[in-house]
């Protein structure tokens, strides 16, 4: 996997690259600001890009803006955002750029090595990795319709963790339970909130995302 | 000890009170001058009221508010520099009616009629009491010059015509001076307590002036705090959370590769050790960036002392402030003093350098001098390029804060450097 880091901080970046590559990771690049990462990008065609969300000049969305411009020249590149702050409208707003290959994670998840790798590779092959506290900022707000309240505990549990892009293997594993419940639990979460039923992971994230996310805006 | 201490209250009180004196002097002299623009423009609005009947006078009518407004809008700013601030009005309502109508117009007018005639009384009175003093005072140095009838001065009831009579003169003038040593500064609260009475906005007659000045100075003090709050955020995102997340970031590498391979986690261990000091150190300035621990324990004085005394310039502090200002306040002051003293070290090349703080009213005055160059100037080119910005951070700071800078820095010095801050107390 050919990885290109586009971070303002040094140390940080460095801490990063040094991190991918004890895992035997690919760090072609390394960029200390959006055009460097354009640049990094065209040059060396990588695999993902892991993009801090603020960079200079601004220091406010310039990693977002960059990431959806290099998707743009590169319709395959696959972007994992790295934020300081939840900020959920970032992730929606690069949700809504479509396609496969997205992520939008905390920066400290890097140092939960094991999850940081899985939700990389997932980016990598076309899945989607938001952060947990994004799903579960989403998943405060009670929609209108009353969707949510009808579901159980643990249906919201496996909600939570659709939401983050996890297939189903891995939400039974992190739930310990059968594959053959987690199916069940979804279907029965997606007849609940009136959603049409999704196989493939990244769609089921779109879906769900959307729905949570129309959920936080119930004037419109 | 005891005796050091008392002598000391004694100079103490001795220097206040001259301070009164000069300050009464200046103020009845101002006075005399706005108490002489009221009685031209009494005399005028008697004239336009006479010729009222005529008819020419009620084309001219309008010009008698518009007149005592503007001297009334001198002495409110007159009054202003020495005391409690007293709102402008702002313009005279245009037609004749609107004016007369005008509470603050007819408050105006009744203040022209008082000030022109009591206030040029005692104004005119206390001139003339000090100039008499004076003279009289100095009177046996230079009698012998007069020509010999018209030696005598004015107001001495006696006749000089020898050496006793006029060291008579010089100790009626002593005594005048005593005099005036003892009414002056209440002569002075005499003048000038008609303007302070019918020039303030009358109490619940207009409060929207003092409205749209508060709202005005509060929405400054929330910008003020808005920057202060980003500049405070951007510290920590761009410091030490950034340390933070990248300890934690070499934290996980090092325990994956605890079992794999421990050159690479001993490495990676020693770097996040590197990064969570350095996360310290930053959070360590963003602290004393807020408000310098210092200030708060010792007060600025002190704070603006022990900065003097690391500068490499030989820098003298002379601080008059009667107790505290706003945190806020005293921290710009801290801040603006530390920069200045900074630029000084590395670009002016003085010998000497001064800071001298003093309250003026309700704005601190921060005053930094050097004997240096000269030529200091915001974005100044190449050589200056570091004062330029240091110049920007002092502005950015003081203005966030509703301050004022100025700044004369001729080619070949000096150059003083001043700010005022509103002191928020």
């Amino acid at each position: 996997m050919r990885i290109v880091i586009a971070e303002d901080d040094p140390l940080l970046r460095e801490g990063v690259a040094l991190l991918l590559r004890a895992e035997s990771l690919d760090v072609v690049a390394t960029a200390g600001g959006p055009a460097a990462l354009l640049a990094a990008v065209d040059e060396h065609r990588p695999d993902v890009a892991i993009v801090d969300v603020r960079m200079p000049p601004t220091h406010t969305d310039e990693g977002i803006r960059a990431a959806v411009e290099a998707r743009r020249r590169h319709p395959g590149l696959a972007v994992l955002v790295l934020s300081a702050y939840v900020e959920r409208a970032f992730a929606t707003e690069l949700l809504a750029t479509g396609g496969d290959g997205l992520g939008y994670l905390l920066k400290e998840r890097v140092g939960r090595v094991e999850q940081f790798l899985d939700a990389l590779h997932r980016v990598a092959a076309g899945g989607t990795a938001i952060d947990p506290d994004v799903v579960a900022q989403l998943l405060t707000r009670s929609r209108p319709d009353g969707g949510l309240e009808r579901l159980t505990a643990r249906e919201r549990d496996v909600l939570a963790l659709m939401a983050e892009g996890l297939g189903n293997t891995a939400i039974a594993e992190r739930l310990v339970v059968t594959e053959g419940a987690v199916h069940k639990h979804i279907r029965s979460i997606f007849a609940k909130l009136g959603l049409a039923p999704a196989d493939r992971a990244d769609r089921r994230v779109t879906a769900v995302l959307r729905y949570l996310d129309d959920g936080r805006r119930p004037g419109r | 000890m005891a005796e050091q201490g008392r002598t000391d209250a004694w100079r103490g009180a001795l220097v206040a009170h001259a301070r009164a004196v000069l300050d009464a002097v200046e103020h009845l002299i101002g006075g005399l001058g706005t108490a002489l623009l009221a009685f031209v423009a009494l005399v005028w609005t008697a004239a336009v009221a006479a010729l009222c009947p005529l008819g020419i006078g009620l084309l001219l009518a309008p010009t008698a508010p518009r007149l005592a407004r503007s001297v009334a809008e001198r002495e409110r700013h007159r009054l202003s520099r020495s005391g409690a601030e007293i709102m402008p009005a702002g313009r005279a309502p245009a037609g004749l009616r609107a004016a007369l109508a005008d509470a603050t117009v007819r408050r105006d007018l009744g203040w022209v009629a008082v000030h022109a005639t009591w206030g040029l009384l005692i104004s005119a009175f206390g001139v003339v009491l000090t100039a008499n003093a004076v003279q009289d005072f100095t009177y046996p140095l230079w009698w012998r010059m007069l020509p010999r009838d018209q030696a005598t001065p004015s107001f001495v009831p006696w006749t000089v015509r020898d050496e006793p009579s006029a060291l008579a003169v010089g100790l009626y003038g002593m005594a005048l001076a005593v005099c005036f040593l003892i009414v002056g500064p209440g002569l002075a609260r005499v003048q000038a307590w008609p303007g302070r009475r019918l020039l303030a906005p009358a109490a619940g007659a207009d409060l929207s002036l003092r409205v749209a000045h508060l709202s005005a100075t509060r929405a400054a003090a929330l910008d003020a705090h808005a920057a202060e709050l980003r500049r405070i955020e951007r510290s920590l995102h761009d410091g030490a959370q950034n340390r933070l997340v990248a300890v934690t970031v070499l934290l996980g590498a090092a325990r994956r590769a605890l079992a794999r391979d421990p050159a690479t986690a001993e490495a990676a261990l020693g770097r996040a050790h590197d990064a969570a000091e350095q996360a310290l150190a930053e959070l360590r300035l963003v602290v004393r960036s807020i408000l310098p621990p210092v200030l708060a324990d010792r007060g600025l004085a002190e704070a603006l002392a022990g900065l003097a005394a690391d500068c490499p310039v030989p820098c003298r502090v002379d601080v008059d402030v009667p107790g505290r200002c706003a945190a806020s306040a005293e921290a710009t002051a801290y801040f603006v003093t530390a920069e200045a003293l900074t630029n000084i070290a590395e670009h002016s090349r003085a010998r000497a350098a001064a800071v001298v703080l003093r309250r003026r009213g309700d704005r601190l005055v921060l005053r930094v001098e050097d004997d240096g160059v000269g030529g200091a100037a915001e974005g100044a080119g190449a050589a200056g390029g570091h004062l330029g910005s240091g110049l920007a951070g002092i502005r950015g700071r003081a203005e966030a804060h509703d301050g004022r800078l100025t700044l004369t820095s001729p080619p070949g010095g000096p150059t003083v450097l001043t700010v005022e801050l509103p002191c928020g107390s």
